[in-house]
């Protein structure tokens, strides 16, 4: 499947073209997998079972990222987005399903559909505001936050994570080719 | 750059959301009771005031939830965002 997609999208060449012109460092983490959960947090049981099958908390916090084996994003009140090493995530999918299944839950996994870029970089903050309405303030947007906006118009998850101009953009496949042309005449 | 506050998102800019018409609108629990007059009037009449006007607004771009919101639709000045059942009407 990776093959197949790069030579689709000619990620790689495009981004090695653009690293090496603006010092700006982009990833395409196809090294991870998608899962998207949906659960009830006032349901009793729900937040054990499921942390306990990650392994991890799940934020709740509105806008905030758990970091661990697997990086959540918070995605609304009873939504999460599951960032696990791409070989486990079917399995964890599988394992999700079956511990929540007494509970009014949902996962899926949504790896085809999505793709994760890392974006580094001094300039990354400037970079991203160019084309978000976010405040991408070092101060505002801080390592553990995240967000769902508008990206030159696409949607996008975007996550503060690993550092202070790291950056984790989740876009649908489709659209990762344009993001990326725009990202090109931005930076 | 207009700002609207999601109740669990916090302030976001205008683009980012979508208006779902006037909000505080009950469903009628017996549709089959009522005269096609006020079946009518829950389907399509709206107050329209000018002033405080209870609305219904999408974070379309975020988090894709659904809540209240009271707009002055004169000043455009908003009182209050809501979780919708926490009190649509006072
Ligand atoms: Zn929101």
């Amino acid at each position: 499947m990776t093959e197949w997609h790069e030579k689709r999208h000619g990620l790689e060449q495009r981004i090695a073209d653009w690293t090496s012109r603006t010092g700006f460092t982009i990833s395409v983490r196809d090294d991870l997998g998608h899962l998207n959960l949906r659960g009830d947090l006032g349901s009793p049981g729900f937040l054990a079972a499921a942390e306990e099958t990650i392994g991890q908390p799940l934020p709740q916090a509105p806008n905030t990222i758990s970091d661990g084996d697997s990086t959540i994003f918070w995605l609304g009140p009873d939504e999460w987005l599951i960032l696990t090493p791409a070989e486990k995530a079917a399995n964890l999918a599988d394992q999700l399903e079956s511990s929540l299944s007494n509970q009014h839950a949902a996962t899926n996994n949504v790896s085809g559909g999505q793709i994760a870029l890392t974006l580094t970089g001094e300039r990354v903050r400037e970079v991203l505001a160019k084309g978000c309405a976010l405040d991408f303030h070092p101060q505002v947007f801080t390592e553990g936050r995240c967000a769902q906006s508008g990206l030159a118009r696409a949607n996008v998850t975007i996550g503060s994570i690993g550092g202070d101009n790291k950056f984790l953009v989740i876009v649908r496949r489709s659209f990762a080719d344009y993001l990326l042309a725009w990202l090109d005449g931005v930076a | 750059m207009f700002l609207i506050e999601c109740p669990w998102c916090g302030e976001r800019a205008e683009t980012e959301f979508s208006y779902g018409g006037e909000g505080g609108i009950t469903r009628p629990a017996e549709p089959d009771k009522l005269s096609d007059a006020e079946w009518a009037n829950y389907l399509f009449m709206r107050t329209n005031p000018r002033g405080a006007h209870q609305e219904l607004w999408n974070h379309a771009q975020g988090c894709r939830r659904w809540f209240g919101v009271e707009r002055d639709t004169v000043t455009y000045h908003i009182s209050r965002s809501y979780v919708l059942g926490d009190g649509v009407k006072d």
